[in-house]
């Protein structure tokens, strides 16, 4: 497992995780910011379709979504600590409530997609429902990844390769986790809120 | 960040998002809305980079992108409430 980059080793200050997590992040940060502009250039050109297109979703899912994964990032930031104070057992504690939380994701997203289908809201309900689609679909499969290196770093945690010396790679996945709470806190207001 | 300060941080997320959610139901419309949205874009990713990603004493460069994600999002969003027309000419094909 990579180990967290020491102080200095890259000028600047401290990077958490290690290097490699934060090149994936960044490429997944510019991937969103190409999708919002769709999203803008879609919104300039039909802007009767984004006025009423959030009156058909069901603002109730994603809130849910959004305390899904802001509660589950809390958990991730306890792990950290826990895992800091050399805390194992807790850090392993707090990684699986993050994972249960996050796993809510997916699981509020398939009744959510139901839902939209019973009430007509799909790809060819029009231009806004295409790019909601497009774009919180592309969402859930990072948050999938997400999902996987939380299962991944809890699996390490309980054979007990972490300790607080050591822990880039289970920070490297909380920084990852943050990063997807902070694209998803746009997606909300984008598709729920904004007109 | 303290254990406190965590829960904090977490709880004030939850209330703006509860507050996101609320505006949402009442439908509403127009600047009010779009420059309360920018603010609540900028202020929750901001308290997640700060406090849940640790980012407030990390690396310059990488903080430095961080934020500069949550400020350029709500400018867009501004931009393209007070431009819309202007965006839509310019990306016009044909």
């Amino acid at each position: 497992m990579s180990q967290p980059l020491a102080d200095g080793a890259i000028t600047g200050g401290r990077v958490p995780g290690n290097a490699g997590i934060w090149v994936g992040i960044f490429c997944v940060l510019v991937e969103f910011l190409l999708l919002f502009t769709v999203y803008f250039v879609a919104k300039a050109h039909y802007p009767e379709a984004f006025l009423t297109g959030p009156d058909k979703l069901a603002t109730v899912a994603g809130a849910t979504i959004t305390v899904l994964l802001l509660t589950s990032g809390y958990c991730m930031v306890k792990a950290v600590a826990a895992i800091r104070d050399d805390r194992r057992r807790a850090t392993l504690v707090w990684i699986l409530l993050a994972l249960a939380l996050g796993l809510g994701y997916p699981l509020v997203k398939f009744f959510e997609i139901r839902w939209n289908i019973a009430h007509g809201v799909d790809n060819a309900a029009g231009i806004f429902y295409g790019v909601y689609y497009y774009l919180t679909l592309n969402h859930l499969v990072h948050v999938s990844w997400g999902i996987l290196g939380l299962g991944w770093v809890a699996v390490r945690t309980g054979i007990g390769a972490y300790s607080a010396a050591e822990h880039g790679g289970l920070e490297a996945a909380a920084v990852y986790w943050h990063t997807t709470d902070v694209i998803w806190l746009v997606i909300f207001p984008f598709f729920y809120v904004l007109r | 960040m303290t254990i406190a300060a965590a829960e904090r941080v977490w709880v004030l997320l939850l209330a703006l998002t509860a507050a996101g959610a609320l505006l949402g139901e009442t439908g509403g419309r127009g600047w009010a809305l779009t420059l309360t949205v920018a603010l609540l874009i900028a202020l929750k990713g901001r308290l997640v980079i700060d406090h849940y990603m640790g980012m407030r004493d990390a690396n310059r460069t990488i903080r430095r992108v961080l934020y500069a994600f949550v400020v350029v999002l709500p400018v867009l969003v501004i931009l393209s409430h007070a431009y819309g027309a202007v965006i839509a000419r310019i990306t016009a094909i044909g």
